[in-house]
């Protein structure tokens, strides 16, 4: 199956509620959620463009890293004294309360790496949805990614053409990370 | 009632006339294409000044830091100063006053984050960028005094042929621990947010900077899905983040705090540091703002005088919990009958460099207290510059006193003893200032310094609202 | 072998009557443990290494004044301030001798112990030390010399505490009380020094320890110490 032709509507900054509008647009039309996707300079929410919720693993993949740091820790406080005992002062082999300060430091490094391991790992991992990028994103610009059957292509472009959209067809997909 | 109307008229505060909202930056918004330009432009605009002092502080790091330390490791900790019994000085004052500047990055850019301030966003990444490049210059010092830094990796708990792991009840393994985290959780939280602002360097630029950007940016393209993993994960960091400052700086200060050394083993220890970071964060902040406006294209817009304004708010209410934590601490222990602690802490105001002692209490109570009150004081950039400097100078003697000073006099008199810095500390001390400015310099120029996404979302949640006859600021929650 | 008895706990008593102030001890311990000359001027600093140093104060008011004398080594503490904070283990505590131990070749120099230690009893090599000819000729083989950036200290010249248990323990007997002896203790011509078990409390060292004079350096700390001083009031013996 070839990939499906992507177009891409452009909106201006100040053109959120137009964005927010094209978007119910091409859902009347009939283009689904999953044939979208929109593209932006700043963090818009999904409940200002109507738009299903996203979801990320990183908050998981952050506690697990935090409960792998936390092993390790224990590991340290409790096994390696074990592994070769050497006295110091009166203190015990495995004193609690210093091994809470390495816990505390070892967890928050694990779910802190892991958290930024789960963004890189979901960023370069494939996506779903319509590709392709323009520098106008990085301006301000809400870019609207779509791609819809050819037969609608006229009354996709007028229905967005009149809230001000510029439209550019057949996006080509960038290759934008190596 | 006419008299009334008078009346009224006359207690109107002429200020409130005078202010116009539009001297902040969130109510003076710009379109994103030309705060683009703006940022970009900041960034590859380098004069002959830049490189004549990115050359000398270059040159800086090599021989202050490098040279001088490359001498000591071939010859010996010898040509420092220290001596029994003050075997830790300048290297470890410097290194707390690193890691002290340290703690600004992650209170602008994660407390304020968290408290939602919003005169902190042009900002964050300069303070960001002061907390990594603090921490890779503090955390030289540990390297620097050991006595045998070639040796340094039996600090690391790792399986080795010696089947020795470090000991995890020695507060400089805590250190490491925790510079270790705090090192690499603020450099990816500088990072996180930069990202948007690569994408934006890699649309506007060729050759080897686009080759760079485009790496860093990770082929962000602002999809909705990036967009919410991301600010998912600025969320988990600033929250996470602030727990850890607090960590290190407490760690610090229990370097100290556990020992046995009369005037150290007291139990206000932690926050007292903590304060003092923060304060000496803050203030470097500013300094750094001030040369930054001043220095880079553009950057008027962004570093306004309401920044040092609230700035300087934040300097005196830090100033005051300093001075509490200080009082406190000296109080009790002077109540507290113990001889030897009474002895240090008589001889830290009247022995031989109680110059220090007293500049600490001018710069980082005095100074602050007496000018920072002032709205005039507070607006005018080069006055709060001098400030900031004294008030580190402050810290940089509060630091001093602690250690050195309160090392010499212990419980036996007859081994109180003098420590004199000697050129190789003052070189290497200098030679970190050398290696901050460099990488700070260098970095200006090669990342966007002003998150430039973080003020259009912050410019387009901003707007005057026309209350009867007034434009008031009002605010609208975007984020969730 | 199959011995399990307690391990034999080492002290010194120091009677301050008896000590003239000779230094006799720092010599001979300089000579046992290959402890190296720093030079005039380092020592002028405050660089000298002894791992005993003599405290002398002046008593009275002058004209009738008196010198007093108090041989300070490491204490040994049983509660050593010194051990927990090293990193890397370079300070631990010996279970066999009961003492606190400096592991030269694990330390890294971070000189923490030396901060902590009230005593000030611990030295650190600032530089490498060239020991003048001849004397790099009467290196102890039983010491370990020190290189430049590790601390040391005394240490109840151990290497003679394992020799003599060693001794014994090869014909086969218990070790007598006196017959182990730091080089300060064998030096000191007044007698000043006491070295034994104080473990067992019919030793010379324990019996001695108990006495009216009896006090320990900075008791109050809890350290600990395993060195006793007899207090010095110009009984001279008394």
């Amino acid at each position: 199956m070839a990939a499906k032709v992507v177009h891409l509507a452009l909106f201006k900054e100040e053109q959120i509620d137009h964005a927010a509008e094209a978007i119910s647009r091409l859902h009347e039309l009939g283009i689904s959620d999953r044939d979208i996707s929109v593209i932006s300079g700043i963090p818009y929410s999904e409940r200002i463009l109507g738009r299903p919720m996203s979801w990320t693993n990183i908050g998981r993949i952050g506690l697990a890293g935090a409960v792998l740091g936390f092993l390790v820790a224990t590991f340290l406080n409790f096994g390696t004294p074990l592994l070769y005992p050497i006295r110091v002062a009166a203190m015990g082999l495995t004193p609690i309360p210093t091994s809470i300060v390495v816990t505390f430091e070892l967890t928050m490094l694990g779910l802190l790496i892991s958290t930024f391991i789960g963004v890189f790992v979901e960023t370069i991992s494939p996506s779903f949805g319509p590709k392709g990028y323009h520098p106008k994103i990085s301006d301000g610009h809400i870019g609207i990614l779509f791609s819809g059957p050819a037969q609608l292509d006229e009354k996709i472009h007028t229905a967005l053409s009149e809230l001000g959209a510029e439209v550019v067809h057949e996006v080509e997909e960038e290759k934008l990370w190596p | 009632m006419a008299a009334e109307t008078n009346l009224l008229q006359a207690v109107k505060p002429a200020e409130h006339a005078e202010e116009d909202p539009r001297e902040h930056l969130m109510f003076d918004p710009r379109p994103r294409e030309e705060m683009n330009r703006m940022v970009m432009e900041a960034m590859t605009t380098t004069t002959r000044r830049y490189w004549i002092w990115l050359i000398a502080l270059g040159l800086g790091v090599a021989v202050l830091l490098f040279g001088a330390w490359g001498n000591m490791i071939l010859t010996g900790i010898g040509v420092a100063g220290v001596r029994r019994p003050i075997f830790w000085g300048v290297f470890i004052v410097t290194f707390v006053f690193w890691i002290g500047i340290s703690h600004a990055g992650t209170f602008v850019s994660a407390i304020l984050r968290v408290f939602k301030a919003e005169f902190r966003r042009p900002f964050t990444r300069a303070a960001e960028l002061m907390t990594t490049f603090g921490l890779a210059a503090g955390a030289l010092y540990p390297l620097i005094h050991l006595g045998r830094v070639w040796v340094f990796y039996w600090m690391i708990p790792y399986p080795n042929a010696r089947w020795l792991w470090p000991n995890f009840r020695s507060p400089l393994v805590w250190d490491f621990l925790a510079i270790t985290t705090y090192l690499l959780s603020s450099t990816i939280y500088l990072y996180l947010p930069l990202v948007p602002d690569l994408a934006m360097a890699r649309d506007r630029t060729k050759g080897w900077r686009h080759t760079i950007y485009k790496l860093l940016a990770l082929g962000w393209r602002g999809t909705e899905a990036e967009w919410y993993r991301l600010r998912k994960a600025i969320n988990i960091f600033a929250f996470a983040i602030i727990p850890v400052m607090f960590s290190v700086h407490t760690i610090v200060s229990w370097d100290f705090a556990v020992g046995m050394v009369a005037g150290w083993h007291s139990t206000i220890f932690g926050p007292y540091f903590i304060v003092g970071a923060i304060l000496s964060g803050v203030a470097a902040v500013v300094t750094i703002l001030f040369v930054l406006r001043n220095t880079m294209k553009h950057f008027d817009y962004f570093i306004r005088v309401e920044h040092f304004d609230a700035l300087g708010k934040l300097l005196l209410v830090f100033s005051m919990a300093w001075a509490y934590f200080f009082f406190n601490e000296y109080l009790l222990s002077w109540y507290g009958g113990d001889a030897a602690v009474k002895q240090v802490l008589t001889l830290h105001a009247t022995g031989p460099a109680a110059w220090v002692w007293y500049t600490m209490l001018i710069c980082n109570v005095a100074i602050p207290w007496l000018t920072l009150w002032n709205k005039t004081i507070r607006r005018t950039p080069w006055a709060m510059f001098i400030i900031t400097l004294l008030i580190n100078v402050g810290m940089y003697a509060e630091r001093y006193t602690i250690i050195p000073l309160t090392l010499g006099h212990q419980r036996s008199p007859f081994d109180w003893g003098v420590y004199n810095p000697q050129w190789t500390e003052i070189s290497i001390a200098l030679g970190t200032l050398c290696l901050f400015m460099f990488l700070y310099l260098a970095a200006s120029r090669l990342i966007p310094l002003v998150p430039v996404w973080e003020v259009q979302e912050g410019q387009m949640a901003h707007t005057l609202r026309k209350v009867g006859k007034a434009e008031v600021p009002s605010v609208t929650e975007l984020e969730e | 072998m199959a011995e399990q008895k307690a391990p034999q706990k080492w002290g010194l008593v120091v009677d301050l009557d008896r000590c003239t102030g000779c230094n006799a001890c720092i010599a001979a311990c300089s000579m046992e443990n290959n402890i190296p000359f720093v030079g005039e001027d380092e020592v002028a600093y405050g660089r000298g290494l002894y791992w005993l140093y003599n405290k002398r104060e002046w008593r009275g008011e002058y004209p009738e004044i008196k010198p007093a004398f108090e041989p300070v080594m490491c204490q040994q503490c049983g509660n050593a301030p010194c051990e927990p904070v090293c990193p890397v283990f370079a300070s631990v505590h010996s279970e066999e001798e009961q003492i606190n131990l400096a592991v030269y070749n694990r330390c890294v120099g971070t000189r923490y112990c030396a901060n902590n230690c009230p005593y000030h009893a611990r030295q650190f090599n600032y530089f490498d030390y060239e020991l003048p000819e001849p004397m790099n000729s009467y290196l102890n083989p039983d010491v370990t010399v020190r290189r430049r950036g590790v601390m040391e200290k005394c240490t109840f010249c151990v290497q003679r505490i394992v020799r003599g248990r060693q001794k014994a323990a090869a014909e086969g007997r218990e070790v007598e009380d006196g017959e182990i002896q730091p080089a300060c203790v064998q030096a000191c011509p007044a007698g000043a020094l006491v070295f034994g078990d104080v473990s067992n409390p019919e030793s010379k060292a324990s019996q001695m320890a108990r006495n009216q004079r009896r006090y320990q350096l900075l008791e109050e700390l809890g350290t600990l110490p395993r060195v006793t001083y007899l207090k010095g009031g110009g009984r001279y013996g008394g």
